[in-house]
């Protein structure tokens, strides 16, 4: 926020860096364990007084010097130089805070470097004991130049105390200081024996090149046991959240981990082979082979490093992209660009929004990511991201397993950085079709007010049923759509007709069923409640012409026991396969760009989880079997290591990401946005405004609720996902109630109490008991189903079909010629043939529909 | 817009900023001093190489040893201050390096490269023959490359007015070429070196005066080198100070006692080292010397603190004090410098014979 932002394009992403920092640390490790191994060298040869390895040592030194001072030296400086122009913040606290520990490693360096010229130049002329001081003062103040240097860098993984005392030496001697200078000494030791390697096997006299290549393997070997020794001390001296962060969450650290790993017992056996009699065209090569993977052992080691301290620089203190936490609390504020002071934006208006964008990304970005180039380029990273996924991630920074700092700015700028994200680097992408399949207008079978017997109400129970369409990959909804129907026959008294008929449904032409599946069949008597019910309907929202359609009609027909006609009525089966997976799992939809999970997402998908949660579900859908989520996230699961029931693991997870966005983050995942598809929220609560968020809360509360069941039954992961999420809606955790899924949601008569008018527009935390309170199941004073005369959840009447207005409302308009509900607007003789007096459903149903089309707008204004 | 709400916040400080400025001021001396030797006495071997090719006695051989020495200690000695001058104006410094980066950066690449040459001018001297004068050339452009670079940045860090030019360049390659006292100051600097550089060959051929007769030559031309290149940098000098700001220069010319008479004792000093030279006094010269780098520092320092005085100054710097950290560097310079001294002293006794 302080400092400018070198805009690097294609060589930022830490590339510098890793380049001067990697040269530099195994060149700075050789020059502390290289001086020693020049004394001790040189008191063998005297020991043994043979000239032949005094004349190696100085050949040694001299290969020594030349490395450490020329490339070692200044690429200690260039690192300096290097991390003070690509996060001068953070240079400029540890260079304040630390100012003398950088003084007296000043000293030491000039001691150094007085020490390695004495030595060098003055071989073979000073006096033995006072030469042997010379280079033993040498290796000592290299020495103390690491453990000057080590209070810094440790410092920056686990600055303990420090964070809250500031303290010069409690931020030196640091919780990893000791562990750190052990792994790096014995680091320093080694790498003098893999060098000594190089220089020994070009000696000529075979006897001799043996002698000292063998002599170099034991430098090799004898820190062995106590550089791993001290790794595992290094390790367990971390706070178990950076362990746990460093061996099981961040799966990026998982191939250094492992190189550390299997390099550890290769460079051993190296050093093992390096000591038996090998010929020397073996072993030349051999030297190289081994200096090589020293590096990218202690490379591995410093990658691990690095990692462990993410998001952060200065853990707990500065973050990678140089924003401090004492930053974001201004950030979260006023906005990054009214906070920073290298910004030409400060404002985002809809000309300048990639600018701004642009901008908002060197700032926040730009520090660890690349435009184009070799190292975390972030086209690459965020390919498989759509505008709306990418912003969801960008606003859910920071959130579970998450290595990258949260995003500090507001909505707008997280919008904004997503969009210049995508246009700078994803440009090129092709438009999807996005034409959508209009339904010819549905027709309204016939009522006659005045003779028609009989009225036929039917819906569905869910106002949307949004199936899982990648069969062959994983599941968790399968098509099973339920039609209900209820046959009254009209009169002052008007009677339910149960028996003595056969209720008939007949699905629209287009074969909108599973293959295979019929399209038409008798209903049976309701299970549930009164009436008749298809249960478990294959409707698939596809055409025979594999279409997206997902509102596809079905015609139902009353006919008398002689087959005599009684009535016929119309509906939706509404169906979807638009489930915003691809936004950040990569793939595009797979039918017609609207909809669709195609085999790319759903693999995207289980490569997500297979590499968050180490399982290999990749695997076992490429060998046939494909996965059926419920089959671990099942809703009965039990014990403390079961695994969460599929909604609380779905919400619980995603809210981690997405829980910023407010009403939008629902839309990332369900079809309900406004510009998707299906839009299937569309009754009369979206014509007047209110979005999910009025109904079932934040995403993180919504969330939250789920989790605290599957707390409360004893499933050690809630706790895990509940600590990450605090709450929105409320102020604690405890007051968040725990929700069973499915089975308990918002209660309409929290907000209608009593059916009135509501008082308020938002109904979070209180939910029915059980199914039985569901408004799908619930029923009036005498019988009556609510979605017989209100229609389906989430398209209550008068709902509004972006596939044709009222395609959802032809049942009230067959019967009372409006989108209302059943007996809106005094409509009672559609069933009683006459005016009623008595409110006999329900309270305040005798009255004017109050939310009319034409001032619906005017509400939706108010809300929105 | 307001250049003023560029600058960054400064970061506290753990003892007050005097101490700073008493570290940064020594130790930038040294590092001058050997950042003179280093390119002086570069530019005096080329010279040999150009001018005395056949020359067996030609001080390039000699200077071809001394020239890791002088690369090592200037780097050494160039990390100190730029330590303390971090932080005294880091806020201004990190700004005007990141504004500058591609060519900050070039630095470490471009010194990676001096560094190796001279070694390869040193080892391989005779192997080299004829290629000599292209390696050692190589190493004086590289080193006055460096020279501008580091003028650039010591000029751009205190001018907070052009560091708007970075929401136009965006990519870390600002300059700071529309500053009047960049080249003047560039020059009086590697002028400078030509003079120090000479005095070093003076000195040195002082010191083989009695082994080798034919040494008195080098004391000859070593001061030749040295009184060209002073009265050079007086004009040099004369003309940064005409390029000056108006108001920070009228402060040197009596608006302000204190910066007259540094100034003025500066100049002094450097026209006594001239006479001193003239007089073929080698070792007074060197003491001569010595002061007018150490006053012009000072002077040097002066129009810093003046330039950035509407802006900033340090005695702005929060300080919270922790003393502690001090004392231990304060003794582990009171341990080191005793362990240098004595290997150095264990290096001249080493017998003469052993010449790097």
């Amino acid at each position: 926020m302080n400092y400018p932002v070198w805009q690097l394009d294609g060589a930022g992403g830490g590339l510098l860096i890793a380049i001067m920092a990697i040269v530099h640390v195994y060149i700075s490790h050789f020059a502390i364990g290289g001086g020693l191994f020049l004394v001790m060298t040189e008191m063998k040869g005297y020991r043994e007084g043979s000239q032949e390895i005094l004349d190696f040592t100085r050949r040694h030194t001299r290969f020594f010097l030349l490395l450490t001072m020329v490339l070692g030296s200044i690429t200690g400086v260039g690192i300096w130089f290097t991390i003070s122009v690509l996060n001068p913040a953070a240079v400029s606290t540890l260079i304040h805070t630390f100012v003398f520990a950088w003084a007296t490693e000043w000293v030491f360096f000039l001691a150094e470097i007085v020490a390695i010229f004495v030595y060098y130049y003055t071989f073979g002329t000073m006096a033995r004991r006072q030469h042997l001081q010379v280079g033993g003062l040498y290796f000592i103040f290299a020495w103390l130049s690491l453990f000057a240097i080590n209070g810094i860098l440790s410092f920056m993984l686990t600055p303990g105390a420090w964070l809250v005392t500031t303290n010069f030496w409690d931020g030196f001697f640091n919780p990893t200081f000791w562990p750190a200078l052990c792994f790096r000494t014995c680091i320093a030791l080694m790498l003098a024996g893999l060098y000594g390697f190089i220089s020994a096997v070009t000696i000529k006299d075979e006897k001799l090149r043996e002698t000292l290549v063998r002599y170099c393997a034991l430098w090799l070997l004898a820190p062995f046991y106590f550089l791993l020794a001290s790794a595992w001390w290094y390790l367990h001296a971390l706070p178990p959240a950076m362990q746990d962060l460093i061996m099981n969450r961040m799966p990026e650290l998982a191939p250094f981990i492992k190189a550390f790993l299997w390099l550890s017992p290769l460079l051993f056996t190296g050093g093992l082979l390096m000591a038996i009699r090998l010929p020397a065209m073996v072993k030349r090569p051999l030297a190289w082979v081994l200096l090589a993977i020293g590096m990218i052992y202690l490379g591995s080691f410093e990658f691990i490093r690095e990692g462990g301290r993410r998001p952060f620089v200065i853990h707990g203190h500065t973050y990678a992209n140089a924003i401090t936490l004492q930053d974001t609390a201004r950030t979260d504020q006023a906005g990054v660009l009214a906070t920073a002071r290298w910004v030409k934006n400060r404002e985002i208006t809809t000309d300048n929004q990639q600018e701004a964008g642009g901008e908002i990304f060197s700032l926040l970005c730009l520090p660890c990511h690349a435009l184009g180039g070799p190292m975390h380029d972030i086209g690459k990273l965020t390919a498989k991201y759509t505008l709306a996924g990418l912003r969801a991630r960008i606003a859910g920074l920071g959130g579970q397993g998450d290595f990258m700092p949260p995003f500090p700015g507001t909505t707008v700028e997280a919008h904004a950085l997503a969009l210049f994200i995508m246009t700078d680097r994803h440009n090129d992408r092709l438009p999807e079709k996005g034409a959508l399949l209009m339904p010819p207008a549905a027709t309204i079978p016939p009522f006659d007010m005045e003779t028609s017997d009989y009225v036929l109400l039917a819906w569905t129970d869910q106002g949307i049923h949004a199936i899982s369409d990648c069969d062959a990959q994983w599941s968790f909804a399968p098509p099973g759509s339920n039609l209900y129907a209820l046959l009254i026959r009209r009169g002052a008294t008007p009677e339910l007709v149960n028996d003595g008929v056969t209720i008939t449904y007949n699905m629209e032409p287009g074969d909108q069923v599973l293959a295979g599946a019929t399209t038409n069949g008798n209903m049976q008597p309701s299970a549930a409640g009164p009436g008749f019910a298809a249960m478990g309907l294959p409707v698939v929202p596809y055409t025979s012409a594999g279409r997206f359609a997902p509102y596809p009609l079905v015609t139902i027909t009353a006919r008398a026991a002689n087959g005599q006609f009684l009535a016929v009525a119309r509906t939706v089966l509404p169906v979807t396969t638009e489930i915003g997976c691809r936004n950040c799992h990569g793939g595009n939809w797979r039918v017609d760009g609207v909809a669709g999970i195609s085999q790319k997402t759903a693999l995207g998908v289980l490569e997500a989880h297979d590499r968050l949660s180490r399982t290999k579900l990749v695997a076992q859908a490429a060998a046939g079997r494909p996965v059926l989520c419920q089959s671990c996230h099942a809703a009965d699961g039990k014990g403390p290591t079961a695994p969460l029931n599929l909604s609380a693991a779905m919400h619980g997870f995603h809210a981690q990401l997405l829980g910023n966005l407010g009403a939008e983050a629902c839309q990332t995942c369900h079809p309900a946005g406004p510009d998707g598809a299906t839009r299937f929220f569309r009754g009369i609560h979206e014509n007047i405004g209110l979005n999910c968020t009025n109904c079932h809360g934040l995403l993180v509360d919504h969330s939250l609720s789920l989790l605290q069941a599957e707390k409360m039954a004893g499933k050690q992961r809630a706790a895990l996902l509940m600590a990450r999420l605090k709450p929105q809606g409320v102020t604690t955790m405890p007051e968040i109630k725990p929700r069973q899924p499915w089975r308990q949601q918002p209660d309409c008569l929290n907000c209608h109490e009593d059916f009135q008018p509501p008082a308020s527009d938002s109904t979070f935390n209180h939910y029915t008991e059980d199914e039985s309170g569901l408004f799908g199941r619930r029923t009036d004073a005498i019988g009556i189903p609510c979605t017989a005369c209100h229609g389906a959840p989430h398209a209550l009447y008068p709902a509004n079909n972006k596939f044709g207005q009222d395609r959802d409302n032809l049942i009230p308009l067959q019967y009372q010629a409006t989108p209302y509900p059943l007996g809106a607007n005094r409509q009672c003789r559609v069933c009683h043939r006459q005016e009623m007096r008595e409110e006999m459903h329900h309270p305040n149903s005798l009255r004017e529909f109050r939310n009319l089309r034409e001032n619906a707008s005017t509400k939706k204004d108010r809300h929105g | 817009m307001d250049v003023a709400t560029l600058i960054p916040l400064a970061d506290t400080i753990p003892v007050p900023w005097g101490w700073f400025q008493a570290l940064l001021l020594p130790t930038f001396v040294l590092h001058l001093l050997f950042m003179n030797l280093m390119l002086g006495t570069a530019v005096i071997a080329l010279a040999g190489e150009l001018w005395q090719p056949a020359n067996p006695a030609s001080p390039a051989r000699d200077l071809a040893g001394k020239l890791p020495f002088f690369i090592a200690f200037t780097v050494n000695f160039g990390v100190a201050p730029l330590l303390f001058l971090q932080i005294l104006y880091g806020q201004f410094l990190y700004t005007s390096s990141l504004l500058m980066a591609v060519y900050w950066l070039a630095v470490v690449t471009l010194l990676g490269l001096a560094y190796a040459s001279v070694y390869l001018y040193r080892f391989r001297y005779d192997g080299l023959a004829d290629k000599r004068r292209l390696v050692i050339g190589a190493v004086v452009l590289l080193l006055l490359a460096i020279g501008f670079i580091f003028s650039n940045n010591m000029t751009l860090m205190q001018r907070p007015e052009v560091w708007t030019g970075y929401f136009s360049q965006r990519h870390g390659t600002l300059l700071n070429l529309g500053d009047p006292t960049l080249f003047p100051r560039w020059l009086h600097f590697m002028v400078a070196s030509l003079a120090v550089g000479g005095l070093f060959v003076a000195v040195d051929g002082q010191r083989q005066t009695l082994l080798h007769p034919m040494a008195v030559g080098r004391v000859t031309a070593g001061l030749r080198w040295f009184t060209y290149a002073t009265i050079t940098q007086i004009l040099v000098g004369l003309v940064f100070l005409i390029t000056l700001a108006p108001p920070i220069r009228d402060l040197f010319l009596g608006g302000s006692t204190l910066h007259t008479t540094l100034l003025l004792t500066g100049v002094t000093a450097a026209l006594a080292s001239l006479a001193l030279a003239m007089a073929g006094q080698v070792w007074p010269t060197v003491a001569a010397t010595g002061a007018t780098v150490t006053l012009m520092v000072m002077v040097r320092d002066l129009i810093r603190h003046a330039t950035l005085a509407p802006y900033f100054t340090p005695a702005d710097l929060k300080v919270i004090p922790q003393y502690s950290s001090l004392l231990v560097f304060g003794l582990c310079l009171a341990v080191g410098l005793p362990f240098i001294a004595y290997m150095l002293w264990l290096a001249t006794r080493a017998g003469k014979e052993a010449r790097p």
